[in-house]
């Protein structure tokens, strides 16, 4: 999705494109939708936060795409 | 960005939580303050006196039971419905690294208190405190202390997002 955030180690995401392509979605708007507050979308949107695989999985249900379009994981090695 | 548009952007961006956890934050600084500066203020008999203690002490607890009873209250009125909903897993996580804090300072309050006490019942001369009862003051400020990290900790964690550092 050529977010900048994918450059960085460890987990990254697209959220805040997929929200942009989802009628711009909002961060409460998702929120609501996952079941969490608006700061923790903030803080798993600017990847200062890994989200449980339950709401990983909800982010991904919400945007009907598999979890690995909506995540990447990129170690050291 | 103006200062105003700044602070305007900060208010949208406060959530209820937060808005909770400072109101608790300025709670408990006040019981602090009013504790501090009723012994400051004491003279050296009043801070001798058991019962001159026991009823700063009970003044305490009643003016926090009525403090949070009230600032409960103001809050319900505002969001009912936001101050009931239960704690996501990050909000969860950011609580037990304020209770992590809080915890830290209560243990060297204690072990302050207990070397305290130690030192006055040996009698070492060169350590001797001129306040009476030391260690329970120290208590009640360490409580009081872990208290505000536990408040605060939490505001900073939740507001910067990083939660692991």
């Amino acid at each position: 999705m050529g977010d900048p955030a994918d450059n960085k180690l460890g987990i990254s995401n697209s959220i805040r494109t997929l929200r942009f392509l989802h009628n711009e979605m909002t961060q409460k708007q998702l929120a609501d939708l996952i079941g969490v507050t608006r700061q923790t979308v903030m803080a798993i949107e600017s990847n200062k936060y890994s989200p449980t695989l339950e709401v990983a999985f909800k982010i991904a249900e919400v945007f009907n795409l598999p979890i690995d379009q909506v995540f990447s994981y990129r170690s050291a090695k | 960005m103006d200062n105003k548009q700044k602070l305007i952007q900060w208010l949208q961006e406060t959530s209820f939580r937060e808005l909770t956890l400072s109101v608790d934050f300025l709670v408990t600084g006040y019981i602090g303050y009013l504790y501090v500066s009723a012994l400051v203020n004491a003279t050296p008999e009043q801070l001798a006196s058991i019962t001159w203690l026991s009823t700063l002490l009970l003044q305490i607890i009643i003016y926090s039971i009525v403090l949070m009873v009230i600032s409960y209250i103001v809050l319900g009125l505002i969001s009912d419905n936001e101050l009931n909903q239960p704690m996501d897993v990050r909000e969860k996580q950011i609580n037990l690294v304020g209770y992590k804090y809080s915890a830290i300072i209560l243990q060297v309050g204690v072990i302050l208190a207990l070397v305290q006490y130690n030192i006055a019942a040996q009698g070492f001369e060169f350590m001797q405190s001129s306040v009476p009862h030391l260690p329970l003051h120290i208590l009640v400020g360490a409580f009081l202390l872990a208290e505000l990290a536990h408040y605060g900790v939490q505001l900073y964690k939740g507001r910067t997002g990083d939660i692991y550092g």
